[in-house]
């Protein structure tokens, strides 16, 4: 009940945000939070719920991105129509990558995932088809409203709010599920999980599946609004990182988590940039690399189980004050 | 027969842990592995839960021919265990450990609770299900491997050390425990170093040493043996024991 209140709440401060916010810039703001939201809640559910730390993700990001672009460049196509090729063909590669890297635990599967990204960007960037080093461009001017190439970042801002609440749709019916409940055991110890019947392979090889789809999706929306993508913007694996910092920052494994990660990260992102220009570019890292330490050391739960906790701690003092209360 | 290990062997390199063990389970056995440290009885026992891979040899499961199936194949044909040291799913509650196991045969939520929910209730921790179960101890834990391995509904289970680390008053509670397990049709195997556990629960005892199985039989019979009592005590000892000590006393069991 208190639940429903609250998440009412946030979909009323979120639909409302670009009309109390309403320069471009703000509006701008609003919408990258949204995107990143959308990455790092696909993330989420393989490097959260399932503990599998994939730092390669930017190869669907890109998949994604690319697919849009280039039904664009190639076929005179709507990016729209890019999206659902971006999102098979990212399905597909991650069965490929999956099969072979999931069997890895701990720190390998994240080496390797980091291989496959360093690997797709260099053939990518080599790929006359793909734009090589330049990359691919969307319409200039748009045709008609399918090519979802808006001036204005308002519809953006809303098209990202219904795709990240699918997302996170799709993520909440999962941890409920049979899946979501094996993934957490797998986490937790996949040997006992296996002994229990779970199929801890088959098992996180779905999951990466449904992560990479939902990640192709995210990169499709982002060359849409960006109307571009070259092998930095689309494969650069400072994307995979930010994207795995969000979900740590504010929680991974938490439906919620991601957007809190996000609505702290992306401002100060481009605030920084603002502020420093050129220079900032730099200093993300330095920012990054900071933030990774702090979560590792202080809070590796991240920031919501931190609320989370207070919030637990809260209510036990009040119930023991009740409690005491009723006694007198 | 239920379940039947045809001439087990295990090398980690060079190194034989399990030489041609053998042994076959009847419907209904409490069947105790027993022998000194590293004798290879952790190593047999991972060998049957498919947690291992055999260097040779093979297992068979009402005749059919279990050998290449993963550990998740064997539970859903009704194969469970425990783990020696605790392989708790801390993030979970009590109860959301528990329904782990109860979703191998459902995949509703709801009806996994409920399994869950009936399966606490039989081990006696039906207070602790929604409390975190990172927050109980070792005895807790303990329960908690049995009760997630009962809610597979299996057929056989395989308790690996279920009581190493309880006090005098735990084993006792523990040993009940494991006797209503039994008398409700689950057939038993059981790694302990704790004799009287061995003692109190088991029909048959294999006895390892080395990697081989020295002996098998009766708990009364094993324990008399002299081979077994050489293997734990050494031959000085098998010396006292054909001198007229009880061989049971000498290792650590009941002095009765």
């Amino acid at each position: 009940m208190r639940r429903t209140f609250w998440l009412a709440i946030a979909i009323v401060l979120v639909v409302a945000y670009p009309w109390v916010f309403s320069t471009p810039f703000q509006q701008r703001l609003g919408a990258l939070v949204l995107l990143y939201a959308i990455a790092a809640s696909a993330w989420n559910i393989i490097g959260g719920y399932a503990g599998q730390v994939s730092v390669g993700h930017v190869v669907f990001f890109g998949c994604g991105a690319y697919a849009a672009m280039g039904a664009y460049t190639h076929f005179a196509l709507s990016p729209l129509v890019g999206l659902p090729a971006g999102l098979v063909a990212s399905v597909a590669i991650a069965a490929v990558i999956g099969v072979p890297t999931l069997r890895l635990s701990g720190h390998y599967f994240s080496m390797a995932t980091i291989a496959v990204a360093e690997l797709a960007r260099l053939i990518v960037t080599n790929t006359d088809y793909l734009g090589a080093a330049v990359g691919l461009s969307g319409p200039t001017v748009p045709r008609n409203v399918f090519d979802l190439s808006f001036i204005s970042a308002l519809p953006y801002y809303y098209l990202f709010f219904a795709v990240l609440a699918v997302t996170l749709a799709i993520t909440w019916w999962m941890t409920n599920s049979r899946m979501g409940f094996y993934l957490r055991a797998i986490r937790d110890s996949e040997r006992a999980a296996r002994s229990l019947g779970a199929p801890a392979s088959r098992t996180k090889l779905y999951a990466y599946m449904l992560s990479a789809g939902l990640t192709s999706v995210a990169g499709a929306l982002y060359a849409m609004m960006f109307g571009f993508v070259d092998p930095d913007s689309g494969l650069g694996l400072l994307i995979s990182v930010k994207i795995l910092i969000m979900a740590a920052l504010g929680g991974a494994g938490l439906l919620f988590g991601p957007l809190v990660g996000a609505a702290i990260l992306v401002p100060l992102e481009e605030i920084s940039n603002s502020l420093l220009g050129g220079k900032g570019a730099g200093l993300t890292f330095v920012v990054y690399g900071a933030i990774i330490v702090l979560i590792a050391r202080f809070q590796p739960g991240g920031i919501l189980a931190l609320i989370n906790r207070l919030w637990a701690k809260r209510k036990t003092k009040q119930e023991s004050k009740q409690g005491a209360a009723d006694a007198s | 027969m239920l379940l039947e290990a045809r001439d087990i062997t295990k090398a980690f390199g060079s190194f034989k842990a399990v030489d041609a063990a053998s042994v076959t389970l009847q419907q209904g056995d409490v069947l105790g592995l027993i022998g000194p440290n590293g004798a290879g009885k952790s190593t047999f026992f991972n060998c049957l839960t498919g947690d291992l891979a055999l260097t040779a040899g093979k297992v068979f499961l009402e005749g059919h021919d279990i050998t290449n199936r993963p550990p998740e194949a064997r539970a859903r044909l009704g194969l469970a265990r425990t783990f020696q040291v605790p392989q708790t799913f801390e993030g979970m509650t009590v109860l959301e450990n528990v329904m782990i196991g109860a979703f191998l045969r459902t995949s509703h939520r709801a009806e996994a609770e409920t399994k869950a929910r009936a399966v606490l209730a039989r081990v006696g921790m039906e207070r602790l299900a929604d409390a975190p179960a990172r927050s109980l101890g070792t005895p807790g834990r303990k329960r908690l491997e049995i009760a997630r391995a009962l809610a597979t509904e299996p057929r056989i289970l395989l308790l690996d050390e279920a009581m190493a680390g309880l006090t005098q008053r735990e084993v006792q509670l523990a040993i009940d425990l494991v006797r209503d397990i039994h008398r409700s049709g689950i057939t038993l195997v059981i790694v302990e170093h704790i004799m009287e556990v061995i003692m109190s629960l088991a029909s048959r005892v294999m006895v390892f040493h080395q990697g081989r199985e020295i002996a098998h039989g009766t708990p009364q019979e094993v324990t008399s043996n002299p081979a077994v009592i050489a293997a734990y005590l050494g031959t000085r000892a098998a010396a006292k024991v054909a001198a007229g000590h009880t061989p049971i006393e000498l290792m650590g069991g009941p002095a009765t």
